[in-house]
């Protein structure tokens, strides 16, 4: 007896270490039966807790996917939004005139959310290059936007990829007009500042104030009527000048352009051939 | 800093430093570090025998809580207190009544790595054998537990190395 009980004492270790891993080892197998062991898994609150917390730093690694996807989604809705006005404005009973019927032309649009992959804002002559292309239905000429408003219009497209001329490059002018008082005029860049543009051709009788919004004129059928392009900053007119001159803060902060929505307007191939036409009958 | 406190604090920072960070590592496909395992290892030389396989046992079920392996990491944990004591006796000569805590210092370079080498794939191999229960994958098994190991040493080196004293 003395014997054994020095036995035990003397490798009383060994032992705890044999129960210790029998308890393990017994935990182990019996895992398989996963619902019996939830105490002690990761559905514990303690456990869980922290993986909250875990969570919540590693989430804000993850917003980029999740802009992404919010953007991919909020053009689908807009999309949407687009085709019901459209549905609904076939519906609705006309004024008098029963001539006018067809939709009127600034709903005929669609977008496709496109990611800028790169884009410059300090040379003279800036480009933007979207991740979208012929694949996704971007074609030249078609204007660009982003949630803020006016950002460029599509110079030339490949397969996978869209090259825009932003108002940053003194290469295009887009015409808008006073929200206010419906005059219009090109706005161009003078390869200064990125925040700011110039107006021009507006005349000296027109009446301006400072914060007039400026938007898209839909003249063209690039962009439709009514996207925002900037506010006046400031103007000036000499005693001689017949037009102001004028200083545009952009709408955009091309600095942080990220995502952009591509203008598909659907009629625009019928708008071009009968321009066209018309041209080529005067000529 | 008392040496009791010294180790709460080593084992709630390894256990974080394993939960967050380490086990959302799958490098390769083959590589997972289980550098917890510092803690066993740098308990000191003299701490209670049953002591450290109960603080071992501890230690595992943490992990395990964390990581839903119920059981496994305490196993290798348990296995890696209870050959402890002999590897520290077949490398260094510590005298009786000394309680250093293991280190570049204490042990000497060579018997510190050979030390901390020996243990992490034994605690390695125990793991990924019982993660497996078969020998089914042979190589592949033993790819993981040799380049995990690798890791784990690397990374337990280097914590030690940053330790002045």
């Amino acid at each position: 007896m003395k014997n054994l009980i020095n036995f035990l004492i003397q490798y009383s270790v060994v032992f705890l270490f044999l129960f210790l891993e029998v308890i393990s080892f017994t935990m182990i197998v019996k895992n398989q039966e996963y619902q019996k062991s939830i105490f002690l898994s990761s559905s514990n609150s303690a456990v869980s807790g922290m993986y909250e917390w875990s969570n919540s730093v590693v989430e804000f690694f993850k917003l980029r996917a999740a802009n992404d996807n919010l953007s991919e989604e909020n053009t689908a809705l807009k999309n949407q939004i687009i085709n019901l006005e459209n549905k609904l404005s076939t519906l609705e009973p006309r004024t008098k005139d029963s001539i006018h019927f067809r939709i009127p032309p600034e709903m005929e649009y669609q977008f496709i959310s496109a990611k800028v992959i790169n884009s410059s804002t300090n040379k003279l002559q800036n480009y933007i290059t979207l991740n979208k292309g012929t694949r996704d239905g971007i074609r030249p000429d078609m204007g660009v936007i982003s949630d803020e408003g006016v950002v460029g219009i599509v110079k030339t497209v490949n397969d996978k990829f869209a090259v825009v001329i932003p108002i940053l490059n003194p290469k295009i002018e887009i015409n808008c007009k006073f929200k206010r008082s419906n005059y219009s005029g090109p706005l161009d860049w003078s390869g200064e500042d990125y925040r700011y543009a110039n107006l021009k051709d507006i005349a000296r009788h027109v009446e301006l104030a400072l914060g007039d919004t400026l938007i898209t004129s839909g003249y063209t059928s690039t962009f439709p009527e009514g996207i925002p392009v900037g506010n006046i900053e400031d103007f000036k007119i000499k005693e001689s000048d017949a037009y102001y001159n004028i200083k545009v803060k952009l709408a955009v902060n091309f600095r942080t352009l990220s995502h952009v929505k591509v203008i598909n307007y659907l009629n625009y191939k019928e708008q071009k051939d009968l321009e066209k036409a018309s041209e080529e009958q005067n000529n | 800093m008392p040496i009791v406190l010294q180790n709460i604090f080593r084992f709630i920072l390894l256990v974080l430093f394993q939960v967050l960070v380490l086990n959302n590592i799958q490098f390769l496909g083959y590589i997972n570090p289980y550098v917890y395992i510092l803690f066993i290892l740098a308990l000191p030389v003299q701490t209670p025998r049953w002591f450290a396989l109960v603080l071992a046992f501890a230690l595992g079920l943490t992990i395990d809580a964390f990581s839903n392996t119920m059981g496994m990491h305490a196993f290798a944990a348990v296995m890696v207190a209870f050959l402890r004591n002999g590897t520290i006796k077949l490398f260094t000569a510590i005298e009786e009544g000394n309680n250093p805590t293991p280190s570049f210092h204490t042990f000497g370079v060579s018997a510190y790595v050979k030390y901390v080498v020996l243990l992490i794939f034994v605690h390695h191999a125990t793991l990924f054998l019982l993660e497996a229960f078969s020998f089914y994958h042979f190589w592949l098994l033993l790819a993981k537990i040799v380049l995990s190991s690798f890791v784990t040493v690397l990374l337990v080196l280097g914590i030690q190395s940053l330790n002045k004293k």
